[in-house]
């Protein structure tokens, strides 16, 4: 259906060409599921992009062909290609709000795409529309077709796009990350919607994803992807069990279990080496950060090896590979019994909505939410966007006021909102915030961010404040430099940790951390959670750190509260909540989350509850 | 050590705006050492003398003479102080105004931005022309009333734009955070929002003071701006306009003072704009 050979796409640079991807052969079969797997920067998406064509300005295919049902995609000219794609070649964005015209109803665009496909009259494609939206399970169709993209959540919106890409009945699907910026249920329903589609109708599916571990599960073979060259490919059950390459070894090994005990995370040092970087480098590319590398590594790019039938690796110490291993986590201080540090009680927030002049709706985001935090404890807090997390964050902050209920911090009530309330809530509880790009300011160095408190005091000298930084960014495993540098200098990784040092400045009792990790790749995700660990022994602090990933709640805290539409449903010690789960909502998370055993069947056929809508948009007014 | 120059005087447009602007300025500033004539002495032997390169040109007055016979250049020089104090004052004025009022709106948001916006709608239906002439009528003429008058007329423009600006950088995550750390509202507005708008502020400004050399032309013109034994460019091409057939270059002169000051300023905010604008200058880049 679909076969690569030796394909190479190179960028050109100020100083010369750079191949984005190199040495690049698969073949998929018709019906079969490949998925392509790597971090940010793999160049993952580049192939998706060079088989639509669609690659950016500067980037072109230099080598090898992309055969398309026997016909070379790279070379046809554009008009016959312009009749393939969307038609025989499908496909799925990452941002389903960005992948539909945001001014047009949904009904037009699929009227518009349907009429490109050269479906009958418009009553006919009404009709097909409505065929096509009921196969992706999106009720009342009628009254969606009269909406707009804003109206419908990214997940509908995904749904719509899924419906739109096998209007065609193509023979290959192209989803690129189609699941990434949807919440952990929906994500399990989008690709069991995927996979019912592409086996009611035979299609191939490239299935491009960072989540190994969702790769292994959907995927009938799988190709992991290191700075634009293949690493290790193979049939995905094999791959995810017996990873031949060290970095499929290491991306398994940096992503917490979902089960059996807590085991350590295998924190890949540095990054993948960025395109200009790419030149410099001799022999393996992932040589710099392996862990069995040896001076060979480093002389010449590592040939493919059949590992088994069908498993290739481009490694030279495959027998390695196996014996990777991480150390078990050191132990971290045991939450402290006794007073809590923060005890929160019946602590709700009302959102009001305009409606009309007059009239207004009144959303609960948050209702009637009570828990303790000890010192020295770490408490997850995990639910769907909309559950009211982030509200939760924001009150216990200061950011916004509590409808109702009271918040005690070490002993007194900060309920009230008084001055000096506040500046004990300061002194006890910082927050690190979930954007690293909007929570640190583009126009201030380094320095100056981490050490922000000490200018809220106004008594601190520049001198003193360069010190404190430098103090600080050690602290975080960042180069004394770093502090002269702006926030668009650094990369995610470092951005977030620039954002925990300055929480960490007035030597909080309590960090606020909401979805900290969340965005970031597996391998950055991984130190940052070793830096949390450490961060927790050497300083003692409590936390509230709040999540959409199970698995690193898992890994992290020691409790964990599950919100569902504003309400705390379920709370108690992690494992124990993990293992047993009591709240049908807790079940129906825990069953969306691909699992690290294979032989279960994922997704489940039936979870169990409705997602949650988002705050405001269909919670019907309360009052 | 040797810095490369900032981007923004890199730019083409802006160089040529400076120079512009700063040549208006330094005839502004230097006027009694540089002008040929007393810019009010009178020489009615010499009455509409055409400029000293044409037929009947007298050297001793390059842009020839007026209807009294007062010296062209020496009026235009003199009469660039008047324009260039209006431009600097008045926009100066209604920045801090219109500024202000949109920090307070665009931050503290709720009520009192409703308030100050609804206010800005009212002020803004009234024509600007009428409202500065109704105003100059109320205030009585002189050179601070004109600049009174077009501060009270312009600062709802920078309002308006501003509050937008200030608006999208109140909500990012940085100013909460900076909240959270102990800064006050005064701080957290001077720190960290003031100096991300920083550039719109500055294109607002020079874009603003060509504006108002505008503006003080036409109160000049129709006589509301400062008194007659002041020269300005409005008030010289009023005087023209009786003798436009005799004489054209009398016209002719005030107005192409007024195009250049306006060019140079637009130019000028229109550089600042491309050079300082974050997000049109990424764009550029890739």
């Amino acid at each position: 259906m679909l076969i690569a050979s030796d394909l190479a796409v190179s960028a050109a640079l100020a100083n010369g060409a750079v191949p984005v991807i190199q040495d690049l052969n698969f073949s998929l079969a018709p019906g079969r599921v490949l998925g392509l797997v790597g971090e940010s920067g793999a160049g993952k998406s580049m192939i998706g992009r060079a088989v639509a064509q669609l690659l950016p300005s500067g980037f072109s295919v230099t080598r090898g062909e992309l055969l398309f049902d026997g016909q070379d995609l790279v070379r046809m000219p554009l008009d016959k290609r312009r009749e393939l794609l969307g038609r025989e070649i499908a496909f799925v964005p990452q941002e389903p709000l960005s992948g539909l015209n945001p001014v047009l109803t949904v009904g037009r665009q699929i009227d518009e795409h349907l009429a490109r496909l050269a479906v009958g009259d418009a009553r006919t494609r009404r009709a097909r529309a409505l065929v096509m939206l009921d196969a992706v399970h999106l009720p009342r169709g009628a009254e969606l077709l009269g909406k707009y993209p804003h109206q419908l959540s990214g997940g509908m919106c995904q749904r719509v796009l899924i419906a739109m890409a096998f209007a065609s009945r193509p023979k290959l699907l192209v989803a690129d990350e189609p699941t990434t910026a949807l919440d952990v249920t929906i994500q399990a329903r989008i690709v069991q919607l995927i996979a019912e589609m592409q086996r009611h109708d035979g299609t191939s599916v490239i299935f491009i994803t960072h989540d190994l571990r969702l790769a292994a599960q959907i995927c009938d073979d799988i190709l992991v992807l290191y700075a634009g060259r293949p690493a290790e490919r193979g049939p995905a059950r094999r791959v995810f069990s017996q990873p031949a390459h060290p970095y499929t070894r290491c991306l398994q090994l940096s992503n917490p279990a979902m089960s059996g005990p807590r085991r350590g995370l295998y924190a890949l040092p540095e990054r993948m080496p960025g395109l200009s970087a790419l030149k410099t480098i001799q022999g393996c590319l992932f040589a710099p950060r392996c862990p069995s590398a040896v001076g060979a590594c480093a002389r010449a790019l590592p040939p493919f090896t059949e590992v088994d039938d069908g498993h290739i690796a481009a490694c030279i110490r495959i027998t390695a590979t196996a014996e990777i291993s991480v150390p078990a986590p050191a132990a971290a201080n045991a939450p402290k019994t006794g007073t809590p540090l923060l005890a929160v009680e019946g602590l709700s927030k009302t959102f009001r909505t305009a409606r009309g002049f007059f009239r207004h709706d009144v959303v609960a985001a948050v209702r009637g939410v009570s828990f303790t935090l000890h010192e020295n404890e770490f408490v997850g807090i995990v639910g769907e966007s909309g559950s009211g997390k982030s509200t939760l964050a924001r009150m216990l902050c200061g950011l916004d006021a509590p409808s109702q209920g009271t918040i005690v911090i070490a002993g007194r009530d900060v309920s009230d909102g008084s001055s000096r309330s506040n500046a004990h809530r300061r002194a006890h509880v910082q927050m690190v915030f979930q954007d690293p790009q909007s929570a640190l300011n583009p126009r201030r160095r380094v320095a100056s961010i981490v050490t922000q408190a000490l200018e809220a005091t106004g008594k601190v000298d520049w001198e003193e404040r360069l010190a404190r930084a430098k103090a600080l960014l050690s602290e975080i495993g960042m180069p004394p430099e770093a502090a002269q540098r702006f926030p668009a200098q650094l990369s995610g990784g470092q951005r977030q940790r620039v954002n925990i040092a300055r929480a960490l400045c007035v030597a909080p009792n309590i960090l606020v951390a909401d979805e900290i990790v969340s965005g970031l790749d597996v391998s950055v995700q991984a130190q940052l959670l070793d830096l949390l660990m450490w961060l927790r022994r050497a300083r003692a602090f409590s936390m509230l750190f709040i999540s959409h990933d199970l698995s690193v709640v898992r890994y992290l805290c020691d409790r964990v509260l599950v919100m569902y539409r504003g309400e705390v449903v379920e709370s108690g010690p992690t494992i124990q909540v993990f293992a047993t789960p009591r709240h049908p909502y807790t079940r129906a998370l825990l069953a969306a989350m691909p699992p690290d055993d294979l032989s279960a069947a994922w997704p489940p056929q039936s979870l169990e509850i409705e997602a949650a809508p988002l705050a405001g948009k269909a919670v019907e007014a309360d009052a | 050590m040797t810095r490369a120059p900032p981007a923004w005087l890199r730019s083409a447009r802006v160089i040529s705006g400076l120079t512009i602007v700063l040549l208006i300025v330094l005839c502004a500033a230097l006027a009694p050492l540089i002008a040929p004539h007393d810019p009010n002495e009178q020489n009615l032997v010499a009455t509409f003398l055409p400029p000293a390169w044409a037929k009947g040109g007298d050297p001793a007055f390059p842009f020839g003479t007026d209807s009294l016979g007062r010296d062209v250049l020496s009026r235009l020089i003199f009469g660039a102080r008047v324009a260039m104090l209006v431009a600097v004052l008045a926009s100066l004025g209604a920045m801090l105004i219109g500024a202000v009022l949109a920090y307070v709106a665009g931050y503290f948001g709720g009520r009192i931005d409703a308030l100050i916006g609804r206010a800005v709608d009212v002020w803004m239906s009234f024509p600007p022309v009428i409202l500065s002439l109704i105003l100059m009528v109320g205030l009585g003429v002189g050179l601070r009333n004109v600049i009174l008058a077009i501060i009270l007329v312009d600062w709802t423009r920078f309002c308006r734009v501003l509050r937008g600006e200030v608006l999208v950088v109140a909500r990012k995550d940085y100013v909460a955070a900076a909240r959270l750390l102990g800064f006050s509202h005064w701080r957290a507005i001077t720190r960290e929002i003031v100096p991300a708008s920083l550039p719109l502020l500055i294109t607002l400004v020079s874009l603003e003071m060509g504006i108002d050399v505008i503006v003080e032309a036409i109160l000049s013109f129709v006589g509301l701006s400062v008194s007659a034994e002041t020269p300005a460019w409005g008030q010289m091409i009023a005087d023209a306009r009786q003798y436009i057939y005799d004489s054209p270059w009398n016209l002719i002169f005030p107005i192409l003072a007024i195009f250049f000051a306006v060019f140079g300023f637009n130019m000028l905010g229109d550089g600042l704009r491309r050079t300082l604008d974050v997000r049109l200058t990424a764009t550029q880049r890739v």
